[in-house]
């Protein structure tokens, strides 16, 4: 009986510890969310060639992502590498907290083509750290079904935010709880990927870049401002959008109800699980005259933070998921964006269309290089947000919208 | 001799039996509270080193205009709140003092959600009052209270607000009740039994009798409530994320915006020293008037 009990403990002791990390393993945090799918694929890859090194993944809720980070930093108790959405680059880079990868990439051909706008917000006054982990990026999609059913060409997406008003106005109403055009309401980080490229494609700036830049400049920002106020004032904008925080965000073209909208490669495999018989293509996203488009690049940066001690580990899994192989056998089979420019020709995206159209927003996607990225723009409480809110939902002057969101956002600047 | 001996060992045995509650108040409360302190005279983002500001970060936050909306709203909400939660609670527990079997499968059923975390609770009303899935469009569209979906949460202060009173009221409101009943059961049937004879009718027995006899435990509800209304977060944090503008932040929100995504922790900890003040304030109040109940 006792030898049968102390069997047991023993087996069980042998699975506890079999299935837990090794001492070789490298610890790596990622934030959670949609890109989940993608980043394990990367670490499953990886564990099968390095199975003496393999990569124990940890997410973290996205929202507790800097906090986490911030409190692993000051603890001394950090990973070995850490996914990073890339907006937060620059803050962690210029605070000296992630290690110093120049020198290993310096004779590594595959840098020169990783995605800029990634290695841009990895680099502090001339040293990398980090590299794209994965990359999202904004376009408009548009209901080809939705299209026909209102009598519009189904092949000829809108060029410019005039046709973009007068297809959502067709498409309005053609159903019941059908709309032309989707902006969310509640969302800082949606409005930024989506809405923020009407205003780059027009010519307009959001965000300062230092204490002595300027919010919000062009003649463009208060004529996209009006456009959007026009469609809601319009009814072309599903009125509950006001409610969107971001939940459902993903969710909303695939529904079927939406006639276009800003959103992002990751709405591709979605809108089709959701959806599978619609119908739907791809192109950029339009500013106020026809040519002009613009994208956000967005996604993750993998970095090393400072005081890992498997920093050559660290950084043979950087150059692993820049490698050819990875570029084209993970990233392009699983649909996503390859993180280098000069592997979008690949056998899985020429059997993808619309991957191919989505693939050409990285080369003009527009990466916002700013220390303070949350305060100025993915919080609720932030005057992005709140500018948008004023400009979608109420009444008052644009020109007084404008003034009061750049007071408030040289103040977050300034300080 | 043996008089000294017992009063000194009375003493290190008293000494060891508070020793762990010292230690524990002290690792996990003083100390914490004290390096808030320390914390709140400096700008200190975690990644970069702490920076000694003095007096600044106080001075900021009354100048600071959302940090006055905040607390204003806060306030509102604790002063609509309080009496939802103290009245229903209280009439509640009239209903359900008594030891019957009904009354007490109600006293379970009203309880039950008090058990239930506030993350999970809030979650839970968000996708009720949503607009278009959600089960209480559906249920007053199909009731005809309205004729078309409304929009609950993030668009209006006050509709959104009523909204997060309607999930906390559900998810608390039974904790008050069930001090209630236990201080109504209580009171000794003899003083009810004698009022009944004398033919004062049910509410001039609650107003004259139940309500002085048990007014320690409304009191103590009352303060216990007010301080969870003054620190709430959870439910706007999930249900309203503060808007629409600002206008549902709580002051609580606005701490943990400042302390952890902006990564402002010295800012952060002279909001919280600000708004332990206005509880002490609160609490304080409460107890003179709970002494002066007692007296």
């Amino acid at each position: 009986m006792r030898t049968k009990t102390l069997g047991a403990v023993a087996l069980l002791l042998t699975v506890a510890l079999g299935g837990g990390a090794s001492a070789q393993d490298l610890q790596m945090w990622e934030r959670s969310g949609g890109n989940a799918p993608m980043v394990d694929a990367l670490v499953a890859a990886w564990n099968e060639k390095n199975p003496d090194r393999k990569i124990v993944l940890t997410y973290i809720p996205h929202t507790e992502m800097v906090p986490k980070l911030a409190q692993a930093i000051a603890s001394g108790e950090v990973p070995d590498l850490m996914g990073l959405d890339l907006i937060y680059g620059p803050q962690f880079t210029s605070a000296g907290q992630l290690e110093d990868i120049t020198d290993y990439f310096k004779d590594d051909p595959t840098i020169a083509t990783a995605s800029p706008g990634h290695i841009k917000v990895a680099t502090w006054e001339d040293r990398l750290y980090g590299v794209p982990l994965y990359a999202d990026v904004s376009a408009l999609f548009w209901n080809k079904d939705l299209f026909v059913k209102a009598g519009l060409d189904p092949e000829k997406p809108p060029t410019n935010l005039t046709e973009l008003h007068d297809y959502a106005a067709k498409i309005t109403g053609i159903e019941e709880g059908v709309y032309g055009y989707y902006l969310a309401g509640n969302c800082a980080g949606c409005n930024i990927f989506t809405f923020g490229p009407l205003i780059w494609a027009s010519g307009g700036t959001i965000e300062p870049k230092d204490a002595s830049d300027m919010a919000l400049q062009g003649d463009a920002v208060p004529k996209v401002l009006e456009w959007a106020r026009m469609m809601h004032k319009e009814g072309l904008i599903n009125p509950a959008n006001q409610a969107e925080n971001g939940e459902t965000f993903h969710l909303q073209f695939g529904s079927g109800k939406v006639g276009m909208m800003g959103t992002g490669n990751f709405n591709i495999t979605l809108a089709r699980d959701q959806n599978p018989g619609m119908n739907f293509g791809i192109t950029l996203l339009p500013g106020l005259e026809t040519g002009q488009v613009a994208s956000f690049a967005g996604g993750d940066i993998v970095t090393v933070p400072k005081g890992s001690k498997r920093v050559e580990d660290a950084v043979d899994f950087m150059k692993f998921i820049l490698s050819d192989e990875v570029q084209v056998e993970v990233y392009a089979k699983l649909l996503n964006m390859t993180t280098r420019g000069d592997m979008v020709d690949n056998k899985y995206y020429a059997e993808e269309p619309l991957i191919q159209d989505v693939a050409k927003a990285i080369q003009i996607g527009v990466t916002p290089y700013t220390l303070k990225f949350f305060e100025l723009i993915n919080s609720p409480q932030g005057p992005w947000l709140q500018m948008l809110q004023r400009v979608y939902y109420s009444d008052e002057p644009i020109s007084e919208i404008i003034d009061s969101t750049r007071a408030d956002m040289a103040a977050i600047v300034e300080e | 001799m043996s008089n000294i001996y017992r009063t000194k060992q009375s003493r290190r045995a008293g000494v060891l039996l508070i020793a762990p509650a010292v230690v524990f108040v002290g690792l996990f409360t003083l100390v914490p509270f004290l390096v808030m302190i320390w914390v709140s005279f400096h700008n200190w983002s975690l990644i970069t080193p702490p920076k000694w500001v003095g007096l600044k970060n106080f001075e900021k936050a009354f100048s600071d205009r959302q940090f006055w909306i905040s607390l204003t709203f806060t306030l509102k909400y604790t002063a609509l709140l309080t009496p939802i939660l103290m009245i229903g609670g209280y009439l509640i527990a009239l209903l359900v003092a008594q030891n019957t079997p009904l009354r007490r499968v109600m006293r379970t059923v009203v309880f039950t959600p008090v058990v239930i975390g506030l993350g999970a609770s809030s979650l839970l009303w968000y996708w009720l009052f949503a607009t278009d899935a959600g089960l209480i469009n559906k249920v007053l569209l199909d009731l005809g209270l309205i004729s078309e979906r409304v929009i609950w949460l993030g668009t209006d202060a006050t509709r959104s607000n009523l909204a997060v009173i309607a999930s906390i009221t559900w998810k608390v409101i039974g904790f008050g009740m069930i001090l209630f009943v236990a201080a109504i059961q209580s009171i000794d049937g003899e003083i009810i039994e004698a009022s009944k004879i004398d033919g004062a009718s049910f509410w001039q027995r609650v107003w004259h009798i139940i309500l002085p006899l048990t007014l320690k435990t409304v009191l103590l509800v009352t303060l216990v409530s007010v301080i969870g209304s003054l620190l709430a977060f959870d439910q706007f944090y999930i249900m309203t994320a503060g808007q629409p503008r600002n206008q549902t932040a709580t002051s609580v929100f606005y701490v943990y915006l400042n302390s952890f995504p902006y990564l402002k922790l010295g800012y952060g900890a002279a909001l919280s020293l600000i708004l332990a003040g206005i509880v002490l304030v609160f609490t304080v109040a409460q107890m003179m008037l709970s002494r002066r109940a007692q007296g």
